[in-house]
């Protein structure tokens, strides 16, 4: 809110120590970033350890360097006085709101209650061996890559050598290019040792990750055969042979390996889905903690002060979980800051007198932005409002209004009608800020075409358009109305673009009950830097409207 | 963490750059945002919204976000053609900096015009004489340029990459076949028409042939890196096309599919269902009657050779180093790796360089994606800070 003018604001003292939930690479990691720049860390395991040490290769693989750090990693948190690491301990629930959350914790002692300002989650992957896909049951010569990761760790790894092993990857699972950054480094760790050879099945090959072709063409070069292959290999069900179609010599092959080693899926934490509920955070696709919506990377979840770092919220190798790490402290330093925040204090603002407690604000706020006091009423937290104003919009007793955007303010916009072709067919366009605001900002100065008597009025977000505000242009003169919105999946409000979908089906109604035609009233989805986009929206409207005439009300 | 009194040079105005230069000014920062083209935005604010009826997370709007945020912040100062000089360190570096010669494509009417609105200015003269009429608000590119000395307590370089020059797969014909685009080309027509077409008659084509890696994972080139971001660019713009027009014949040619998006197997599985996937290189492509193109390619099941006729064929070329990295890894004392990309010394935090106090950010580390550049830019961001700490 950049038009904000200081006297609106108001300083709110907040506390500072956050809460890390999970003890692996990156929760540690985190936990100490959060520390170096001065906040107070509790940092939650529900196993009995930290640093993942019960299985070292969960998900650094066979990656020294990684292992190394982790272990310096692990000494570096323990001497640290500022983090304060509970393990065996599970959280239980939060209320409020960013800079002053209250926490419990189920620990081995009891329950805890915590006062903390942020939260950042850190959970693990988990890998699901796919040998059942293959028909395949694990033995001394079916191996999941886990496995075969712990064998080349250990001292027995020299079982392997002379030994002919074959891998399978892709045809379970599309997969991704962590899997296959394990393959292959399994595949060359493979061939170091004396005398073994190597095949790959593979489907697509996921060379998207830095170092990994060149890791592809090492293995070739070392003796590594890859078969590409657009199905399932046929396999006995005993491993004991494997064929095939080669696609470049196009002829029927057998293989008789020593050693399958099978793909695993990465999975997202099954601890996800009840952190998610606890912390009212969205769950993305495949039970990751993030939907997949642009505004929330990196590590944005839907909830201002609750962060979602690495494997919590998608595949990731250890560089990129580390990089969300890195990220996250720079969004607790920003958040935090020295204690004190200024925010203005008419974000959105609640008239308690008009207010009937009917909960439809605290369900409807994507950010989870809206709690109860103690005196059982509720508070909007000016911290964590985003001022979307979907709540406004949707308050059956209009008992809350946004900022620079209350009712009265857009009313009068619609009303007021400065336009220089006040003879032109009359359209008004409802813009959110973040798309098709910018998009109309866009046309102008790149001179695209635009009707004569456009009248475009920023929203916050398309959900805060009233059903209201739409039939009052109607009634005010207005030709023809537009609501523009961001994209399905692009709305920094996660869904205000599908609830200003349904005003304009209910508006829709409601003109045709009026006898308007529905056509003068049309729902937009545009991105920011769609400035032709937005020019043939409104064009087209207005053509539709050229077709119909004058709206009935516009005398 | 604060940077407060702190002075801070990032290299580059591209989406890392201007990533890195917001949040360092968040921080309290002062950024000295050094560019050597006219404009700000790199490559990725020329590119268009790949959306259908939802969004497909390519990110090209962030880019024109991030821009709004940059050039709305007085903590950052922008130095539009200007490069760095010369670089000296002694507990601060001391930084010369001079006006860059930008290669400008020399457009018809002597006026260059930025990709966005935020764009500041939007329009640069480059030839008065050839100018029929000046823009409002246009700047002459002579008055463009920083020539003078600074002094700044770290640097970030996010200086970018170069796009893979198709002319250099000859048989190809890029720029002698008016229908034969690159991406880069496809985001350009996109974004100004709205709408895929042709360039030689500006109708819709019908058959559109994507060949994947051109410039990529091509061991004759010895470019042994896959570029991660064509495969994501060229299917979000092949499922658009299909879209907006479902009679539109889509054929794709790979050697791998890579993943993008967080629920890539569905994507990936629509655009299969919708579209030929064909994996081979093609051969080659010569022009046949109505601008249309003929390819040659090798069948997959049977290994014949077989031709096809497209109206349009797009290559996905990819991400190359910028020439300029060889210049810049001497200037700032920091190594180039195999791949001529720059290299970090930390293989878990690729930020890191052998010259403390210098990081670096995005696809002049190694080929990325718009929300991978923005984390890394983060990433670098955090490192400078803890820098700072260490070295007040």
């Amino acid at each position: 809110m950049s038009e904000m003018i200081l006297s609106d604001m108001e300083e709110i003292k907040i506390n500072t120590d956050v809460l890390v939930v999970g003890g692996g690479y990156t929760g540690l990691k985190a936990a100490k970033g959060i520390s170096d720049s001065g906040y107070s860390v509790v940092l939650i395991e529900s196993d009995t350890i930290i640093g993942g040490e019960k299985n070292p290769l969960s998900f650094i693989g066979i990656d020294v360097t990684a292992q190394d750090e982790l272990k310096r990693l692990v000494d570096d948190v323990a001497a640290d006085d500022a983090v304060n690491v509970l393990m065996n301990t599970r959280l239980v629930s939060a209320a409020g709101v960013p800079g002053d959350f209250t926490i419990r914790l189920a620990t081995s002692d009891g329950d805890l209650e915590k006062k903390i300002g942020a939260i950042v989650v850190a959970t693990n992957f988990s890998n699901k061996p796919l040998s059942g896909a293959y028909g395949l049951s694990l033995s001394d010569s079916v191996l999941t890559l886990s496995q075969l990761e712990y064998l080349l760790s250990g001292s027995d790894r020299d079982r392997l050598s002379n030994k002919t092993i074959a891998f399978m990857v892709g045809f379970a699972q599309e997969g991704d290019a962590l899997v296959m950054e394990r393959i292959l480094s399994n595949v060359l760790a493979v061939e170091s040792i004396g005398g073994c050879t190597t095949y790959v099945f593979a489907g697509n090959l996921k060379v998207a990750s830095d170092g990994l072709e060149r890791a592809y063409l090492e293995s070739r070069d070392k003796g590594a055969t890859y078969f590409k292959l657009k199905t399932m290999p046929t396999i006995s069900p005993d491993g004991e042979s494997i064929s095939f179609i080669d696609p470049v010599l196009r002829k029927k092959m057998e293989l008789s390996p020593d050693v399958i080693v099978i793909e695993e899926e990465i999975l997202a934490d099954e601890m996800n889905p009840l952190l998610a509920a606890i912390l009212r955070i969205d769950v993305g696709p495949g039970g990751f903690l993030q939907t997949d919506n642009i505004h929330r990377f990196p590590v944005q979840s839907n909830r201002e002060g609750i962060f979602v770092i690495g494997g919590t919220r998608d595949v990731q190798n250890i560089p990129t979980a580390l990089m969300d790490v890195e990220n996250a402290v720079l969004e607790i330093n920003h958040l935090l800051k020295d204690g004190k925040i200024v925010v203005p204090k008419n974000k959105a603002v609640l008239d308690i007198g008009k207010c009937t407690f009917c909960i439809t604000c605290y369900r409807l706020c994507p950010h989870g932005a809206i709690y109860w006091d103690n005196t059982n009423k509720p508070v909007i937290s000016p911290v964590a409002c985003q001022g979307c104003g979907i709540c406004a919009s949707d308050c059956p007793m209009d008992a809350i209004q946004i900022g620079n955007y209350s009712d009265a303010e857009i009313m009068d916009k619609i009303k007021s009608n400065g336009s220089a072709a006040p003879d032109d067919l009359r359209i008004v366009a409802f813009c959110c800020q973040n798309s098709a605001y910018e998009a109309g900002l866009m046309a102008d100065a790149f001179q695209m075409e635009t009707p004569a008597n456009l009248q475009v009025i920023k929203v916050p977000c398309a959900g805060k358009v009233d059903l209201d505000y739409i039939m009052k242009a109607f009634v005010e003169g207005a030709d023809g109305v537009l609501v523009m919105a961001c994209h399905p999946g692009n709305c920094k409000s996660e869904k205000g673009n599908t609830y200003a979908e349904w005003r304009v089906v209910d508006a829709h109604r409601m003109l045709e009950e009026t006898g308007l035609e529905k056509e003068r009233l049309g729902f937009v989805t545009l991105a920011s830097n769609m400035g032709i986009g937005f020019s043939s929206a409104v064009v087209d409207l207005e053509n539709r409207l050229k077709a119909l005439g004058t709206s009935p009300f516009n005398k | 963490m604060s940077t407060e009194n702190n002075k801070i040079m990032v290299i580059g105005g591209g989406i890392a750059g201007l990533t890195a230069a917001w949040e360092l000014s968040r921080l309290g920062a002062s950024v000295e945002l050094v560019e050597k083209t006219c404009f700000l935005g790199g490559h990725a604010i020329g590119f268009c919204c790949k959306a259908t009826d939802e969004c497909v997370q390519c990110g090209a709007c962030s880019v024109e976000d991030m821009l709004k945020k940059v050039v709305g912040e007085p903590g950052i100062t922008v130095h539009l053609a200007t490069e760095v000089d010369k670089i000296g360190k002694n507990g601060i570096f001391s930084v010369k900096l001079k006006k860059s010669s930008p290669t400008v494509n020399m457009p018809v009417d002597g006026v260059i015009k930025g990709y966005s609105k935020n764009n500041d200015p939007l329009y640069v003269v480059v030839d008065k004489d050839k100018a029929a009429q000046i823009p409002e608000g246009a700047v002459d590119l002579s008055e463009l340029g920083t020539t003078g000395e600074l002094e700044v307590d770290a640097v970030i370089l996010a200086s970018g990459f170069q796009p893979f020059n198709a002319e250099i797969k000859k048989t190809y014909g890029y720029n002698q076949f008016k229908n034969v685009i690159t991406g880069m080309d496809l985001e350009r027509i996109k974004r100004q028409y709205g709408d895929v077409i042709r360039p030689s008659d500006k109708k819709q084509p019908e058959t559109i042939a994507f060949i994947l890696c051109v410039g990529s994972r091509d061991e004759r080139l010895g470019n042994l890196w896959c570029s991660q971001v064509c495969c994501p660019y060229a299917l979000r713009m092949a499922n658009d096309i299909k879209f907006k027009n479902e009679e539109a014949d889509i054929s794709v040619f790979y050697m791998d599919i890579q993943n993008f998006g967080k629920n890539f197997p569905d994507f990936y599985e629509k655009c299969q269902s919708s579209m030929n996937f064909i994996r081979t290189i093609p051969v080659d492509i010569f022009p046949v009657e109505d601008d249309k193109l003929k390819m040659r390619y090798f069948n997959e099941e049977d290994g014949q050779s077989v031709e096809n006729v497209f109206d349009l064929v797009v290559l996905a070329v990819g991400i190359t180093p910028d020439p300029d990295n060889k210049n810049l890894a001497k200037l700032l004392e920091i190594g180039l790796n195999v791949d001529g990309f720059l290299g970090g010394i930390d293989p878990l935090n690729r930020t890191r360089t052998a010259n403390e106090g210098v990081f670096i950010a995005g696809t002049v580390e190694g080929p990325k994606s718009i929300a991978g550049s923005m984390a890394q830019a983060g990433q670098a961001a955090a490192e400078v800070m803890k820098y700072l700490e260490v070295n007040k």
